[in-house]
């Protein structure tokens, strides 16, 4: 009896540090690809190269932490890169055609990327729906609604005072990484130190559980679709301001990057298992692989096909670890 | 002649002792009755004799030569119908008795259809079923569900044995009339059947073979002719329980907490029954038979259709969970690892997500060093053993895990508290464990508890009073001074409503 117990306590000491093993997993991944990259390239490591891909961390990173969010519920939102484009649009064109203050326009579009969200969410909890499903829909509705404003039109004419926020950098750090960071900071404290965050958890563990434990959870579901909808917005607002125009094309392409960067860092598309670092890492990961790629002189048409490959990889070998972790 | 012999069965699962040397021996073209408690070993007996367990110890003869019981091949001659009908509710009658259709002779490389049906219909014909080939298994009645399922086994043509687990449960009385005229011809047949069940009353229109399980040993057989009712319930339930060893809250009650006027639900009609503080009140009845539902509804978990709670002297508002755990109502599911743990998630997280209002007094960010407190508070006094408070609750015992959930439960401070089978598959001496823990809430925190239990010992240990459910009604009522097995266990399977029906005086029911 006291063997089986303490033989209990060992397993479940490595267990506890799962969580933190899996992103030292990442983090060793990153190490080795990093450094492996610095021999691959001459021009891995310098400021210019490191400045473009922090820039690009930047908004795959943003939508990584939204997307993440979702994800520890057990939901996924498609619709992200098209909430994304339509605050992109609609805060140019506030700055543009009706010359609102700057910040109120971003406000604005903020306040849209949340409004969409809660839209999201609302009708998956109010009318119990597959959140995958739901979103391929409004993400169609959300890209019409774009083309609507903008009828396929960029917007151009962004005064420099509000482009620098895209492009600009602060002590030689990019503005939107900055921005990331303080998405990233959010995330944390909202998933770690806070009820909200808890009851996030607990209800991409076990929705039963979460209900009879007095979780409101429709409550807390269509909250964590307005963070992730303002954070989604927020991608797409600093990236109409950092191509000076807002293309209707904006947030097309992070969808799929936006899922894949959580899964590499550990969240578990079924719930409640996994932290927004790990979204965060996942996105760096993959920022340096793409970055790699094209220094590394990998043929253009080919390089889509190694992203898809490392997308792959990276799951498989989480879905290995998880199976090895069990036994 | 005999068809199947098992001697000696021994089976362990960490902590109980489910199987210890059970002998079984079916002769040919006999119908031999299983019964006992829940938790009496049927179950895990059957499981060994369809190779889905492998025993400790012991052997199986089938006739009369010894089998291997870990080779598959032994259970060729055990056709199996399980009590959870697992049929494919979208494919066709014809297509669940064949699937995988290459032992069914249909092992073409195409499918043919009109060939699968025709293979089907004499199976019909000969359990009588009222379906046709083509028809989808998930709209014909339950009754031909439950046939098809039997058809399944039969069509595994070399079977000697067939095993029923509880086939009855979900039939009504015309539907069961059917099933034993089936068995009636496999009988005729010289096949033997193994009748797995709960209720008394069908071992003596079966009128063959009974053996009794008790905690896991044979507690008695014999040819149903010989013997009778009490015979069987008297082995059912064994010894008399040791009186010095109750849990019953000793203290006098308090006032009335809870009180329920002809609550109506799913799953459950018009059920009337109060409570007081400091009482533990026990549920006792089937599975199935509407216990849990009753207590989900006053909790807000299911919605409810008729009828009226008091609680501490108002009306009851039934609303959500979140609302009757303010109010100091809080619930306990059966299912641990389903309805209960956040499996991935720490202790402390497990803990702290009930008591919100403790940890995170603002109502927004959790204070650290009060998340700390309590969890440390909980894990002390309900003595969880575990490396650390981060650990993922799933590694946890399942004890350990029910001690964490009580716990936090506790620290809640309810005023009434269902508990829900909160002992299911823990060992015997985290049981004792929670025994004391519900007597001490009761006792000293003065909260009503409601225990749901299919162990009927432990309803009598712990209960200061019993009610018992059949078919989600209220058939009776036991005070502390009739509380004893035979008087609940008849009342249990519903054989004290015909008694007391017929006798035209209703005593138990108050």
């Amino acid at each position: 009896m006291k063997l089986s117990n303490s033989k209990i306590q060992g397993l479940a000491g490595i267990a506890r540090n799962r969580s933190l093993g899996q992103l030292t997993g990442v983090i060793g991944a990153l190490v080795i690809i990093f450094g492996a990259s610095c021999f691959i390239s001459e021009n891995f490591l310098t400021e210019y190269n490191l400045t473009i891909m922090a820039r690009d961390l930047a908004f795959v990173g943003i939508v990584a932490i939204a997307q993440g969010l979702l994800l520890l519920l057990g939901d996924i939102d498609i619709s992200i890169g098209a909430i994304a484009g339509l605050c992109g649009v609609l805060t140019a064109k506030l700055l543009v055609d009706a010359h609102l203050n700057p910040a109120l326009a971003m406000i604005a579009g903020l306040l849209a990327g949340g409004l969409l969200g809660c839209v999201n969410g609302l009708l998956i909890t109010t009318f119990n729906l597959n959140s995958l499903v739901l979103t391929i829909g409004t993400q169609t509705a959300f890209t019409g609604l774009n083309l609507v404003i903008t009828k396929g039109r960029t917007i151009t004419g962004l005064a420099e005072s509000v482009t620098f926020l895209g492009s600009g950098t602060v002590f030689g750090i990019p503005i939107p990484v900055i921005f990331m960071i303080g998405v990233f900071l959010i995330g944390l404290f909202l998933t770690t130190k806070t009820v909200f965050g808890r009851q996030l958890y607990a209800i991409g563990n076990s929705r039963e559980a979460a209900k009879i434990v007095g979780i409101k959870e429709q409550k807390v579901r269509v909250t964590a679709y307005a963070i992730s909808g303002t954070f989604s917005g927020l991608a797409g607002i600093l990236m109409a301001f950092r191509l000076i125009s807002a293309q209707t094309s904006i947030g097309q392409s992070w969808v799929l990057p936006s899922i894949a960067a959580p899964v590499i860092g550990g969240i578990a598309t079924t719930g409640g298992i996994g932290s927004i670092a790990g979204a965060l890492l996942g996105g760096a990961m993959m920022g340096v692989i793409g970055n790699i790629i094209v220094l590394g002189r990998v043929d253009v048409y080919w390089q889509q096909v190694f992203n898809g490959f490392i997308v792959v990889a990276a799951i498989t070998i989480d879905s290995l670890s998880r199976r090895i972790g069990k036994k | 002649m005999i068809v199947l012999h098992a001697k000696g069965i021994t089976k362990k699962f960490p902590g109980v002792v489910a199987l210890d040397k059970v002998d079984l021996m079916v002769e040919s073209g006999e119908v031999h009755c299983v019964v006992g408690e829940n938790g009496a070993g049927k179950s895990t007996l059957v499981k060994i004799l369809t190779g889905l367990y492998l025993a400790e110890e012991g052997s199986l003869y089938i006739d009369g030569k010894e089998v291997d019981l870990r080779s598959s091949h032994t259970f060729r001659a055990v056709a199996y119908v399980p009590q959870e009908l697992n049929l494919f509710g979208d494919l066709t009658v014809a297509e669940n008795l064949f699937a995988p259709f290459d032992k069914a002779g249909l092992n073409a490389v195409f499918f043919n259809r009109k060939k699968c049906e025709r293979a089907t219909l004499p199976y019909i014909e000969k359990l009588q079923m009222r379906v046709k080939p083509n028809d989808i298994a998930k709209t014909i009645p339950v009754a031909d569900q439950q046939l098809l399922q039997v058809a399944r086994a039969l069509s595994n043509e070399n079977f000697k044995i067939l095993i029923l687990d509880e086939p009855t449960s979900s039939l009504t009385k015309r539907e069961i009339e059917r099933l034993f005229a089936v068995i009636d011809i496999l009988k005729k047949e010289g096949k033997s059947i193994i009748f797995i069940t709960h209720k008394l009353e069908e071992v003596f229109e079966l009128n063959d073979a009974v053996t009794v399980l008790r905690n896991g040993v044979v507690a008695g057989n014999a040819r149903v002719k010989d013997i009778t009712l009490d015979w069987i319930i008297k082995r059912m339930t064994g010894t008399e329980i040791d009186l010095n060893q109750l849990y019953r809250p000793a203290k006098p009650l308090g006032e009335k907490i809870l009180e329920v006027n002809n609550l109506s639900g799913f799953g459950f009609e018009d059920v009337s029954f109060s409570l007081r503080e400091g009482e533990i009140l026990g549920f006792a009845g089937l599975v199935g038979a509407g216990r849990s539902e009753i207590m989900q509804t006053i909790f807000g978990y299911l919605p409810e259709k008729r009828g009226e709670v008091v609680f501490r002297g108002s009306k009851w508002k039934f609303r959500d969970p979140a609302y009757s755990i303010t109010q100091g109502l809080i619930y306990l599911s059966e299912e641990r690892k389903t309805h209960g743990i956040l499996p991935h998630m720490s202790i402390r997280d497990n803990i702290g997500v009930l008591l919100q209002r403790k940890v995170a007094p603002g109502g927004i960010i959790i204070n650290k060093r009060l998340d700390t407190k309590v969890t440390k508070k909980v894990m002390q006094e309900y003595n969880v053993k575990a490396a650390s408070s981060e650990v993922e609750i799933m590694y946890l015992s399942g004890g350990n895990q029910q001690k964490v959930l009580i716990g936090r439960t506790m620290e809640a401070a309810p005023r009434v508290l269902f508990l829900d089978e909160p002992t299911r598959g823990i060992d015997v001496k985290t049981k004792e464990e929670i025994y004391r823990i519900m007597k001490r809430i009761a006792e000293e925190n003065r909260a009503g508890i409601i225990l749901i239990s299919s162990e009927l010992e432990e309803l009598i240990k712990c209960a200061n009073r019993i009610i018992t459910i059949y078919n989600g009604r209220m058939i009776g009522e036991f005070q502390e001074n009739q509380l004893n097995m035979e008087n609940v266990l008849s009342s249990v399977i519903g054989i004290a409503r015909a008694r007391t029906n017929s006798g035209g005086e209703n005593e138990a029911i108050k």
